[in-house]
């Protein structure tokens, strides 16, 4: 389970001397199996949210209490290493997490379909390939929770069902927080959904019902 | 596909965290050497270098050191200790700014940045320390008096080299700016750093005054260590140790600081 407990985080503007307030008392619990998506527009302090469930910052004020493993955020290129190989990126993420690195290096090959390109720095991917190899990545190692950060956004159909293929496999007990600006991908990953607006966390039981106060926005 | 999907070995949390800088170590290797092997070659060349150069002016002005010691030896490896303790402070203090990435996998601690730097710079200077050791004994006959006490010297000057280098590391991360005092800062205190003038030779007040930079007092215990009786030498391990104690304790104090108030972008 994750809990969040009145969470607050704000940055100090480059502009000296103002400080921007992004989340002011976000309260919320993910168990073991949940498919929550996260709808917010540009700018409403999802990426935010997502650092600090996956607990690389710290929260200026509230608790979050992680009781399960919880992936890096993935999207958005975070984590990888640009100037080494997709199949580099593969074998530190197997000794980092404790993976078998020969299995990972291959499991990954495998999914994110990168072909020769596997063998060449990240730095001259395309965005697409960049997201594949990080589901890729993310989905060689047996999280409890996967928190993906529009990642999904950029594969085609084919590879969107191979990602909801994965999270099957793994879903006996792997929970998923799907962030995005995106209703129609909540509608296809996600069993419920909340909308981050004004700094705050909104929960709805029923997507469809999410999605439709998000769209009044 | 499902039937090799990756699982995780359960491992204990000392194995976890040699994981961690097991692959940062790997990831180091890539990153300093991986592009050439030019980079070895370079490494191996500064010290070469500076023996060689040494050596020439002291051909030149036909001045000798004491008890037939060779002067490029005495030169190049004199200089190591400090060598290493500079590429582990400049290769540490911008182990956060620079890999400010790997903070998004929630296992890597910033230590851990600092920490797998160092042991790359420790084992990459030792093979050129053993190079030279071993070229002195094929060649020369010139075997390292104190064997422990020498490996102890470079030891304690990689640890110096690790907490000042921690320290900065973290305090850069609230002022970005010292980055740059970095290497002017290094180049400082070479002169005072008892790499190449053997405390024996200089005044009692000079000596005294060294002696606050435990440094000085690594250089002397090397040299001490290869040479043995044939030259005076002057330092006090415990004084050293007590530095590096201090060193790293505020290093962990200010990291720990440092992790708080960093953040990803914004």
């Amino acid at each position: 389970m994750i809990e969040l407990l009145d969470v607050w985080k704000g940055f100090e503007s480059h502009k000296k001397g103002t400080w921007h307030t992004i989340l002011r008392g976000v309260h919320g619990r993910i168990r073991r199996g949940d498919h929550v998506g996260i709808l917010g527009r540009n700018g409403s302090g999802k990426s935010t949210l997502m650092r600090l469930l996956s607990g690389v910052e710290a929260p200026d004020r509230g608790v979050i209490r992680r009781e399960m493993s919880i992936s890096w955020p993935i999207g958005g290129g975070y984590g990888l290493q640009y100037n080494a190989s997709g199949a580099a990126n593969a074998r530190f993420i197997a000794r980092l997490y404790g993976t078998p690195v020969q299995q990972t290096q291959d499991f990954v090959e495998e999914f994110s379909e990168l072909g020769k390109y596997y063998y060449e720095p990240v730095s001259t991917y395309s965005s697409g390939m960049v997201s594949r190899l990080l589901m890729g990545l993310s989905f060689a190692v047996d999280f409890d929770c996967y928190l993906v950060d529009e990642a999904l956004s950029t594969g085609d159909a084919r590879f969107a069902d191979k990602c909801r293929h994965m999270l099957e496999i793994r879903r006996q007990n792997a929970a998923m927080i799907l962030v995005s600006h995106n209703a129609m991908h909540v509608r296809q990953y996600c069993d419920t959904a909340a909308i981050l607006r004004n700094g705050m966390l909104e929960f709805y039981e029923d997507v469809d019902e999410a999605i439709a106060a998000y769209q009044g926005l | 596909m499902s039937g090799h999907v990756p699982q995780r070995v359960r491992r204990s949390a000392l194995s976890s965290q040699l994981g961690v800088l097991h692959a940062l170590l790997v990831r180091e290797m890539q990153q300093r050497f991986g592009r050439s092997r030019i980079g070895y070659v370079w490494l191996l060349a500064e010290p070469l270098m500076l023996g060689f150069g040494i050596a020439v002016l002291h051909w030149m002005t036909e001045s000798h050191l004491p008890n037939n010691i060779p002067v490029f030896l005495f030169y190049a490896l004199g200089y190591m200790p400090f060598y290493m303790f500079r590429s582990i402070l400049t290769r540490n203090a911008g182990a956060i700014l620079q890999s400010m990435q790997l903070l998004f996998h929630r296992n890597i601690k910033l230590h851990d940045l600092t920490m797998s730097r160092t042991m790359l710079e420790v084992v990459a200077c030792m093979a050129v320390v053993a190079l030279l050791v071993g070229g002195g004994i094929v060649f020369l006959d010139e075997w390292p008096a104190y064997p422990g006490l020498f490996v102890l010297s470079l030891l304690l000057s990689a640890l110096l080299g690790h907490g000042f280098g921690t320290l900065l590391a973290s305090l850069t991360t609230f002022y970005e700016p010292l980055e740059r005092l970095i290497h002017p800062l290094t180049y400082l205190m070479m002169p005072f750093s008892g790499a190449f003038v053997m405390l024996s030779s200089v005044t009692p007040s000079a000596r005294e005054a060294l002696l606050y930079n435990p440094l000085v007092h690594v250089h002397e215990a090397m040299r001490y260590a290869q040479w043995g009786d044939r030259i005076v030498a002057y330092y006090d391990i415990p004084y050293t140790l007590l530095w590096v104690l201090i060193l790293n304790v505020l290093a962990i104090a200010s990291l720990r600081v440092a992790r708080r108030h960093l953040t990803m972008s914004g």
